[in-house]
């Protein structure tokens, strides 16, 4: 269901480039850059997570009152 | 422990050019000082984004509303007025000549006769009932399309600066392997 929503497939690439343009310019070192981008493309998909979960979860409780 | 690896990597030199030029396409100033690898990650991301997020929004979502007055002073005072309507181009400015089309757009008065060349067309404010017609039949891939245009002009002015005073942290030095020579070569040499 939540897949079937094709805007959901335009995050990735949207954390993808973030995390890699954003480490590039505060590293030289490809090394470096990939790590860090690694890093943050974890911690960005790890707060989208939380906010889809609770997103879910609101939107669950307001269709479903009483349980 | 020998000098090269007691040597700090030296800073980066600021330059402006490379500033304007990774103004004008994003990474094209990297490029300009030899760092090939960033500057062709830069512009490859960056302007496909920019790209991608005009296609999402059917070629709609980057514009500057059109002045009041047109032509003369009049002009220029609406600037401000227009950037509050449409805020969005504030942030999708800074991929540089890949929006420059809206600005020009902005200038050009309105054609006598409907002209529907892209020269006419290109980032032009487009019509109201069009676009909440467009908007009303489809999900919110639209929404996330100027989403990716403002990010892509967000994240050039990183790369900009990036340009003109080099990454935020300069390479770690690596310490070299100590040498294998016996120390009565290296008296010889003059090195220990």
């Amino acid at each position: 269901m939540l897949f079937a929503v094709s805007i959901y497939w335009h995050l990735p690439l949207m954390l993808l480039i973030i995390s890699l343009v954003y480490s590039a310019t505060r590293h030289e070192d490809w090394d470096e850059i990939l790590g860090e981008a690694f890093r943050w493309g974890i911690r960005m998909f790890g707060f989208m997570l939380i906010v889809a979960v609770v997103l879910f979860i609101v939107s669950f409780w307001l269709r479903n009152p009483g349980s | 422990m020998s000098s090269a690896s007691n040597a700090s990597p030296t800073p980066h030199e600021t330059s402006t050019v490379a500033a304007i030029l990774s103004y004008l396409i994003p990474g094209l100033g990297q490029i300009y000082q030899g760092r090939f690898g960033k500057g062709f990650l830069f512009m490859i991301s960056l302007l496909g984004m920019f790209t991608l997020g005009q296609a999402m929004g059917n070629w709609q979502n980057v514009y500057l509303p059109p002045p009041d007055v047109r032509g003369g002073l009049g002009q220029a005072r609406d600037l401000p007025s227009s950037l509050m309507t449409r805020w969005q181009f504030i942030g999708q400015f800074w991929i540089g000549v890949s929006a420059w089309p809206a600005v020009y757009q902005y200038f050009k008065p309105d054609p006598v006769e409907p002209d529907p060349s892209i020269w006419a067309t290109f980032q032009r404010t487009p019509n109201e009932a069009k676009v909440n017609e467009f908007l009303v039949n489809s999900d919110k891939t639209p929404d996330l399309g100027w989403v990716y245009t403002v990010v892509a002009g967000m994240l050039n002015i990183l790369v900009i600066y990036d340009a003109y005073a080099g990454p935020m942290f300069l390479p770690t030095p690596r310490p070299t392997k100590p040498s294998t020579a016996p120390q009565s070569e290296l008296r010889k040499e003059g090195i220990a």
